[in-house]
């Protein structure tokens, strides 16, 4: 049971190639998917070692029953690829279609990209109608314009010169430019970003510039470098398997097969985000929901940050108390008074099985109440819930303060032959199980704030309010550590991670 | 990239003087400044709408990367319009944003605002007050456009209510200027419009 899970570097087969994957997190994936695997042997313990992510599924060695891939209402099966992997799959889609079309690849990567890189769908409606497909993907002009000019010069409709006619040159549309106008517009385009979407320059014409045009075109070789580097981006954007990461300067790219909103963790630089949307991972909130709660923060954090400051007096005694650990019953350091830090009230009604502090109580009777009320009201009510989203994210930096007291103290432990550190790796993971479930709680109140009323945000919010209870004394128990019972603890991670997954399995309708 | 903007606009420039429709159409253009990177628009408000008769004027400021991309238009005469703000006179129209061809010129933006003014598209709003008001109370809408021509822009069409209640919401000590939009915005309704100048 001490025994940690050994760090490990998966390799997945897929059907055309073979992937390294980066991914530490999905350790549970390799029990019950065996044939999918074979384990690597080159192990590479930096990867783990560091790692101290807000989501740590690395509990293999806890009593929790790890639940099964179908259970788990957090699985996600996904892929860490490096750029020249994820190039190679994009490549190899394009060749596919190539071959299967009887096209240039020039042409293919413009239809994926079109078509959100949906092979089938392009196969089907090539069959259907060629001509069509091509006209609809903005790739060939339903009307194909005619130069009926006999002249051998002509005036280049952007630039007003009169150049030679063999200067001029056209895409499908048939609307000729002169080589200076296209350099130059294909240069301020890349500029702006633009490479994929880059149109014909004839007003009206929105037919799309294949990417052997515009590479032939530009004069710049660095241009032309900054071309296909943004087009490759704009084609894993395009891609509805594939996402970059968004950690700052990491280039990893993550496939998943569905499109969800799921938990995914770069191997690389540790960012936990939701595979859907790209911000940080938000469950049991769907994505629409967060944005409208972040944007809401944002506008409001005036108002909230100032209400919601960082000390607190003791409802007793009434000496000031600065918040230094991540629990939220707190012990008044003066008069020993113990109660909960968001509603300030006796700690002790908290303790029993219902933890009403979560849960706001609105006013019934708002409907008669005037305008002004009514507006105090919503402010209230969403103070309400934005204290205890921030409180937890308050909470969660200073629990990042208490893992660090824990590994040192285990650090002077083992100095002083008191146990191994694998004898006192259970409390590394109490603090890890904490931040997870901590972290799953805090995204609980955006979910809470834009329930409707009823029965189902009153079963959210009594489960909302178990898991409460159970984190806070989880908190408690972490915190002080050293006097609590090895047993008791691992019992408290047991039931906190169960509750947690039981509001999961409820509420995450994905 | 600088001088292909100015030659281009020179070149224009020529364009737009020497085409009759600056007389069919009353557009034109004239000059800034030597650089060739800021102009003024005039168009005719178009006949058979509320800004008949009035002429209306616009900034044009040419970027460096034209006509790569699009000049930077908006009015500067005070105009009353769903895709223009009235506060602002910025302009919505997709031909100055993405729609932005290189082959176009100052001649098609001026001749596209012009069939602005005439068709507008209050479902693509700039002004939110104004496109409200165009698409629930049309009447309003054309007495308070020609009332804003006729003021701002030199338009034959007095509206005598409309400025008796402005000299009325004048009298309780308001600014002319800001008793006309807030009369405007509130439907020419005085105690809301006096209610919001208030707040």
């Amino acid at each position: 049971m001490n025994q940690s899970a050994p760090p490990q570097l998966m390799c997945r087969q897929f059907e055309f190639q073979k992937i390294k994957m980066t991914d530490t997190v999905d350790m549970k994936s390799q029990n019950s998917d065996d044939s999918d695997y074979d384990e690597s042997d080159n192990m590479d313990e930096d990867d783990e070692d560091d790692y101290c992510g807000y989501y740590d599924n690395d509990t293999d060695d806890l009593d929790i029953d790890k639940p099964k891939k179908s259970d788990d209402p957090e699985y996600f099966e996904f892929d860490l690829l490096h750029l020249e992997d994820a190039e190679r799959l994009l490549n190899e889609e394009v060749e596919a279609l190539c071959s299967k079309l009887k096209i240039d690849p020039s042409l293919a990567k413009m239809l994926l990209q079109v078509h959100g890189w949906n092979k089938e769908s392009i196969i089907e409606r090539h069959i259907i109608d060629h001509g069509k497909l091509l006209i609809d993907s903005k790739i060939k002009p339903a009307v194909k314009y005619k130069d009926t000019c006999f002249s051998n010069y002509r005036t280049c409709p952007v630039c007003y010169l009169t150049v030679q006619k063999d200067q001029m040159h056209s895409i499908s549309c048939g609307h000729q430019f002169c080589k200076e106008c296209w350099d130059s517009f294909f240069q301020i385009q890349i500029q702006q970003g633009i490479t994929t979407g880059i149109e014909c320059m004839e007003k009206d014409c929105n037919i799309l510039v294949p990417e052997d045009f515009i590479c032939s075109a530009l004069s710049k070789p660095d241009f032309r470098d900054r071309y296909s580097t943004r087009s490759f981006t704009d084609h894993i954007e395009g891609h509805p398997q594939l996402r970059f990461c968004p950690g700052p300067n990491c280039s990893v790219i993550v496939r998943a097969k569905e499109n969800k909103a799921k938990k995914v963790e770069c191997g690389q630089c540790k960012t936990i985000f939701c595979f859907k949307c790209g911000i940080d991972y938000h469950c049991p909130t769907d994505c629409g929901t967060i944005k409208k709660w972040l944007t809401k923060c944002a506008d409001d954090s005036e108002t909230a940050n100032y209400i919601s400051a960082n000390t607190k007096d003791c409802p007793k005694c009434h000496v000031c108390i600065e918040k230094n650990g991540g629990c939220n019953h707190v012990q008044c350091t003066k008069c020993k008074h113990d109660f909960c830090w968001m509603c300030l009230g006796d700690w002790k009604a908290h303790g029993s099985e219902y933890y009403e502090c979560s849960r706001y109580k609105e006013n019934p009777n708002i409907a008669n109440e005037s305008a002004h009320a009514q507006a105090r009201e919503a402010l209230k009510k969403y103070l309400f819930y934005f204290e205890r989203w921030e409180n937890h994210s308050k909470s969660l930096e200073l629990e990042e303060q208490t893992l660090l007291k824990i590994t040192s103290r285990i650090q002077d432990k083992v100095m002083n032959n008191a146990g191994t550190w694998i004898d006192w790796q259970y409390l590394l993971d109490a603090a890890g199980l904490l931040r997870k479930c901590r972290y799953s709680l805090q995204y609980t109140y955006p979910y809470a704030y834009f329930m409707e009323k009823g029965a189902r945000k009153q079963l959210f919010e009594y489960q909302q309010a178990q898991l409460e209870a159970e984190v806070e004394n989880l908190s408690w128990k972490v915190e002080r550590a050293e006097i609590t019972d090895r047993g008791d603890l691992e019992n408290q991670m047991d039931v906190a991670e169960k509750r947690r997954q039981t509001l999961l399995k409820d509420f995450l309708e994905i | 990239m600088a001088n292909i903007a100015a030659a281009r606009i020179q070149r224009e420039f020529k364009e737009v003087v020497k085409s009759e429709e600056v007389e069919r159409c009353k557009i034109k253009v004239s000059l800034k400044n030597d650089m060739y990177n800021e102009l003024e628009g005039t168009i005719a408000g178009p006949p058979d709408t509320p800004y008949a008769g009035g002429t209306f004027k616009l900034e044009i400021k040419i970027p460096e990367t034209y006509p790569f991309n699009p000049p930077k238009v908006k009015f500067t005469t005070r105009i009353w319009h769903p895709n223009i703000s009235s506060v602002t006179g910025a302009i919505c129209l997709d031909i100055l944003k993405d729609q932005w061809a290189a082959a176009m010129t100052l001649r098609t933006v001026l001749l596209s605002l012009q069939a602005l003014l005439a068709a507008a598209e209050p479902d693509d709003p700039q002004d939110a007050v104004v496109a409200k008001q165009y698409k629930d109370c049309q009447e309003i809408f054309i007495k308070t456009a020609r009332h804003w021509t006729n003021i701002y822009a030199g338009g034959p069409h007095r509206e005598l209510d409309l400025e008796n209640k402005i000299t009325q919401v004048m009298g309780m000590g308001f600014d002319e200027g800001k008793a006309r939009v807030a009369l405007s915005s509130h439907n020419w309704d005085i105690e809301r419009a006096t209610e919001n100048l208030l707040s």
